[in-house]
């Protein structure tokens, strides 16, 4: 019984002590595997405040980027060029979703839109790997990859530009959000339909803004994924784990994204390598869900999301 | 040489039928709203006033008729488009936007107003930053004529009732409307927020000059504010006229009285 006690609950921590290099590597992978459902997360989070719209398509909406990117700079076309043709794919993607799905279905319950973005969701799939084929393809578009040692630890170049890039897309994001004309819109419509109609504000053009700007949280999500562990169909899979990641931020906060992201990352990274060997590893692949499942009985709202009030 | 011309009203409608399946809401409904004065549009539960004014602010098209707002045929424009043309309204049971701060509710009746780029706004700098403050000087006079600087962080679901109307009131001045529409403003109020309210629309009227169509069921209000009112009893106008002379018509009397067959 002992020993048990002792193997769970302080020769880990012992390990972590005795070795702190090896921790911070630990950390600093799980940082970086945090920030990638993060972006998926952040794309979530735009598209249910604005439209209350839970859009599970989200994490294909990652893979579809991702591939248009590897498929055009196959074809030889020059990064800036591919990205810049990526971004018009999205937007279109945008217009094409707000006409085809969303505006049939005004006024229908969330429910009902939900089913929709499953539907989207296999289209994208089927769609992507009609045009691009379904192999696993190496993304490469020029971000530094190499390591290089602070303290002891392996930091690599990929995952600091990574943790960059999140922390700026965040930060205008949420300013965005707050303090603008079409961000306070985009609150508003997430609000009451009714309401944002009656003070002039056009659904149409906002859902197009909001599913283009989660088109574009996808495109930089699936250059850092892709970058990492190239483009490949299970990525829509990871971008599951960013379910998890919501209940635990709260589905209608920005920074509750990132936070959640970066807890469920390190969290599985450490219970991994730590504890994994007690129980025979795999901790990496339930550890997000049963952290989502204890915050659903505790805190349903997550760490920072709006506590829903209902009068009857 | 032509006769002078009465002025032209702000809002016509004319003829307006709305139909939901099978039930005809409006029937040929026909009203005008002058500038500057106060309309009431009175009638039993079910006679078609928010119909009329669901009409009136594009969230409903009609199935025959016309609605001409300041010269310009809007019959069939969308919601948006309307509110854009100068018409605010506000809601029979409340559509605030309840997560958000009243200031930022009150915010958002300035949308209309306000223009920018969008790269700019992400940034929040240069002149989104100026027109965004430019945006709040003018709320903030709003809040203080309304009197609900107390508030003005709190979350809008969590107000009383009373409150949120007022608030809504806030909103909906905040994209100075040439033309107001208040749908049941006074509606599960007490006594004193009555009064407040009721000295609001007054103010309201007389100091932006703003045209106000609202709907009431309290006849004491009704009668004390406007200039004019008109009755709807189902889908069809039985009366209109001033306050004085609507009370006594018959016709009115038999719709919220009742008729007796015998």
């Amino acid at each position: 019984m002992t020993e048990i006690l002792y193997a769970v609950a302080v020769a880990p921590f012992k390990d972590m002590v005795g070795s702190p290099a090896f921790l911070g590597e630990v950390l600093i992978g799980g940082i970086f595997a945090g920030l990638m459902y993060s972006l998926v997360a952040l794309g979530f989070v735009l598209i249910f405040k604005a439209s209350g719209v839970f859009n599970f398509a989200q994490g294909v909406m990652v893979l579809f980027a991702a591939l248009t990117l590897v498929g055009l700079l196959e074809r030889g076309v020059p990064v800036v060029a591919a990205l810049v043709l990526t971004t018009v794919v999205m937007v279109a993607l945008a217009f094409a979703i707000e006409r085809v799905v969303l505006r049939p279905l005004v006024n229908q319950e969330h429910i009902i839109l939900f089913m929709a973005t499953i539907g989207l969701n296999f289209f994208l799939e089927g769609f992507g790997e009609m045009v691009w084929g379904a192999n696993v393809k190496k993304l490469d578009i020029g971000l530094p990859d190499k390591s290089f040692m602070v303290a002891g630890m392996q930091v690599n170049q990929l995952e600091l530009s990574a943790a960059v890039t999140a922390a700026v897309l965040v930060a205008v994001l949420a300013v965005f959000f707050q303090r603008t004309r079409i961000g306070r819109a985009l609150r508003a419509v997430a609000d009451d339909h009714e309401a944002a109609l009656s003070i002039g504000i056009p659904l149409k053009t906002i859902w197009i803004v909001v599913w283009s700007v989660a088109g574009l949280v996808a495109i930089v999500a699936g250059i850092m994924w892709g970058a990492k562990s190239g483009v490949q169909f299970s990525l829509s899979l990871i971008a599951l784990k960013s379910l998890p990641v919501l209940i635990l931020g709260g589905f209608t906060s920005i920074p509750g994204a990132i936070v959640g992201g970066l807890i469920i990352g390190v969290g599985e990274k450490l219970g991994e390598v730590y504890w994994g060997p007690l129980v025979g590893g795999a901790i990496e692949n339930w550890f997000a869900y049963v952290v989502a499942l204890v915050f659903l009985l505790f805190r349903p709202q997550g760490l920072f999301g709006e506590k829903i009030i209902e009068r009857v | 040489m032509s006769q002078p011309e009465a002025p032209a009203p702000l809002l016509r409608v004319e003829n307006v039928s709305v139909r939901f399946g099978a039930l005809l809401a409006l029937n040929r409904v026909s009203l005008e709203i002058q500038r500057g004065e106060i309309c009431a549009i009175i009638g039993p539960n079910g006679a078609g006033k928010t119909t009329l004014l669901n009409a009136i602010s594009g969230f409903y098209h009609p199935y025959e008729g016309r609605i001409v707002f300041d010269g310009t045929d809007r019959t069939n424009l969308s919601p948006p488009d309307v509110a854009a043309l100068g018409i605010a309204r506000t809601f029979q049971n409340v559509a605030l936007f309840k997560g958000m701060s009243v200031l930022d509710n009150i915010m958002t009746g300035r949308l209309l107003k306000m223009r920018g780029s969008f790269l700019l706004e992400a940034l929040y700098w240069g002149p989104a930053r100026r027109q965004e403050l430019e945006h709040r000087a003018f709320v903030e006079r709003i809040i203080d004529f309304l009197e609900i600087q107390a508030i003005r962080k709190t979350a809008a679901g969590r107000l009383p009732y009373g409150l949120q109307k007022r608030v809504e009131l806030a909103r909906a001045l905040a994209a100075e409307p040439t033309l107001l529409l208040l749908d049941e403003p006074m509606a599960g109020m007490n006594v004193e927020e009555k009064e407040d309210m009721c000295r609001f629309v007054l103010d309201v009227n007389q100091e932006f000059g703003t045209t106000i169509a609202l709907i009431e069921h309290d006849m004491g209000v009704v009668m004390d504010i406007s200039d004019r009112v008109a009755v709807l009893d189902y889908g069809i106008k039985i009366a209109e006229g001033p306050p004085e002379q609507v009370r006594k018509d018959q016709t009115v009397l038999d719709a919220y009285l009742g008729v007796s067959h015998d």
